[in-house]
């Protein structure tokens, strides 16, 4: 088992809550996981820069990597948030490579994990319980449009923060997941001989890497869900986030529990009724529903929501 | 004279589930009074495994409520879990709200209504209990079912009944697809009265639904290897 959790509003003004409401939505969810504790928070556009979160769990000469930064891309801010640095880089006379950036940051700084790169997201995970994670990066007083989360129970590899959700694959994406994936071996195998690099052994990362390699083949987020349905294996139900959307997927199974409460302000979804109980605003008359078996839905911030069901029209992987 | 009859009332707040339901069976074994469950906050395992008792529980539970448990009256007032009732052996659980998946699981008998929408496999593998749910099913219920009878008002999500042995399913709205060897039979006088007695009970009209009823086909009783292709 493991929680999953997400928030999206449906008006602006509730935007300040974001960070206490996540947090109350995945707290009730640690005894399904108590491995560790991850967020992704769409927080503080940075529009026309981009924002990285660079995390590690062992000692760091900071002062060197921020002299490397300077070489390589123009950084207007580098600031130390936790055990880690928010750096925010001006990509307007020059726009940043990431997979050139990533390479070299591997080479010289391999004790550097890489947690987030957008215009908005900002990924937090630790090892350890929602409160400590909260706590050490002020995540309460976090504002925006929305975010999930996760508390992990490690069934697929190992506990440390890297192997922890949210797994992010593209800029401002991020994706948590409860469940397994049964084919993870030939999806990794498939992705990687794309080019695709893979940083962990989580079978969660594989499908943080397949939405973005069906993104990038030009499939909208509804044609890439669909897709993963009949391609990917396994028990899930996964929320993944992007800059503007976050979309629920439950496997043809619905093997994995997953629960949305809704009412006119905000959308919120967990793996257990009892979650959205600690919400601070809780409303008793709110909409509770539970996605069908193969069913995706999405959220979008523009108050927008799609929702379609299984159908068996592609096998990317078989037809490729 | 009318006797009012006494109620317990344990608050869950600072109690372990283990606790809980040590209070509730320390109950059930030495007086017959009714227990009023406070603050539940949607906490798994709750009243499993209880015999002769009546139990009121003021908000949502998680997991497993009920399960296991024979000659139990629970009510639960919020919405529930996965595998509500599991292996009920008799008596009535009632839930006011929503349940999860699972419901009613291997229930023998008894009766378990959930007055709201359950979620994937309700009553997979029922061996002899009435569930009724007065909103609509999901995926794969009715999955392996084996004895008892089952009667949704609403609708019943894709492959309702699968592998079904015996028993019978009523479906009031829209059956999205039948699992192998469900068949629909035509409904007879003796399963509107059923309909009517056990929903009358709730308060509900069994006439104002077109319900269909689905049994088991019986060819996979006799399976051979040559007919595959029919599942």
């Amino acid at each position: 088992m493991c929680g999953i959790a997400g928030i999206i509003y449906r008006q602006p003004e509730l935007y300040k809550n974001l960070g206490i409401d996540l947090l109350q939505l995945i707290q009730p969810l640690e005894t399904r996981g108590p491995d560790s504790c991850g967020v992704g928070i769409y927080s503080n556009s940075v529009s026309h820069n981009v924002k990285i979160l660079l995390f590690a769990t062992e000692q760091v000469a900071w002062e060197e990597v921020k002299k490397w930064l300077h070489n390589q891309a123009q950084v207007i801010k580098f600031d130390v948030i936790g055990s880690g640095r928010r750096i925010i880089i001006d990509t307007n006379n020059q726009a940043l490579d990431l997979a050139e950036f990533k390479h070299h940051l591997a080479t010289h700084f391999p004790q550097i994990h890489l947690m987030s790169v957008g215009q908005l997201l900002e990924i937090y995970k630790e090892v350890g319980t929602a409160e400590n994670l909260f706590q050490r990066y002020q995540l309460k007083d976090f504002s925006g449009s929305h975010g999930i989360g996760h508390t992990r129970m490690a069934t697929e590899s190992v506990v440390d923060t890297y192997h922890s959700h949210p797994f992010t694959s593209a800029p401002d994406l991020c994706l948590v997941h409860n469940g397994q994936i049964s084919n993870y071996y030939k999806l990794r195998f498939f992705l990687e001989k794309k080019g695709i690099e893979f940083e962990t052994d989580n079978d969660s990362e594989a499908i943080a890497h397949y939405i973005r390699y069906q993104l990038l083949q030009g499939f909208s987020l509804e044609q890439a869900l669909q897709n993963l349905l009949n391609d990917i294996d396994g028990t899930y139900t996964f929320l993944v986030a992007t800059s503007d959307k976050i979309a629920l997927v439950r496997d043809k199974f619905a093997a994995k529990p997953a629960v949305i409460y809704e009412t006119p302000e905000m959308i919120a979804i967990a793996s257990e009724y009892r979650c959205f109980l600690s919400l601070p605003h809780y409303n008793p008359n709110a909409k509770i529903s539970e996605p069908d078996a193969g069913e995706i839905k999405i959220w979008s911030t523009n108050n927008t929501q799609q929702s379609t069901r299984f159908n068996t029209n592609s096998q990317l992987i078989a037809n490729s | 004279m009318q006797t009012i009859p006494q109620q317990i009332v344990i608050d869950c707040t600072n109690l372990t589930t283990r606790e809980i339901n040590q209070k509730l069976k320390a109950l059930a074994a030495s007086e017959s009074i009714p227990a009023k469950l406070l603050n539940p906050a949607g906490r798994h395992n709750l009243a499993v495994g209880i015999t002769q008792i009546a139990i009121a529980i003021d908000g949502p539970v998680g997991y497993y409520c009920g399960g296991l448990s024979d000659n139990v009256n629970i009510e639960v007032f919020g919405d529930c879990g996965w595998s509500v009732g599991e292996n009920l052996m008799s008596g009535n659980i009632t839930i006011h709200g929503n349940a999860s998946a699972n419901t009613a699981a291997s229930a023998h008998g008894g009766k378990i209504c959930i007055l709201g929408n359950a979620g994937p496999r309700a009553g997979i593998s029922l061996k002899g209990a009435t569930l009724i749910v007065s909103g609509n099913v999901g995926y794969g219920s009715a999955f392996m079912m084996q004895q008892g009878c089952m009667i949704v008002c609403g609708d019943a999500g894709a492959n309702l009944a699968d592998s079904i042995y015996e028993g019978a399913i009523f479906v009031g709205g829209e059956i999205n697809s039948l699992g192998a060897d469900a068949k629909l039979e035509p409904m007879n006088d003796t399963d509107w009265q059923l309909l009517e007695q056990e929903l009358s009970a709730l308060n509900i009209s069994a006439r104002d639904y077109n319900f269909k009823k689905v049994i088991c086909a019986k060819q996979l009783y006799h399976f051979k290897a040559k007919d595959w292709g029919n599942y």
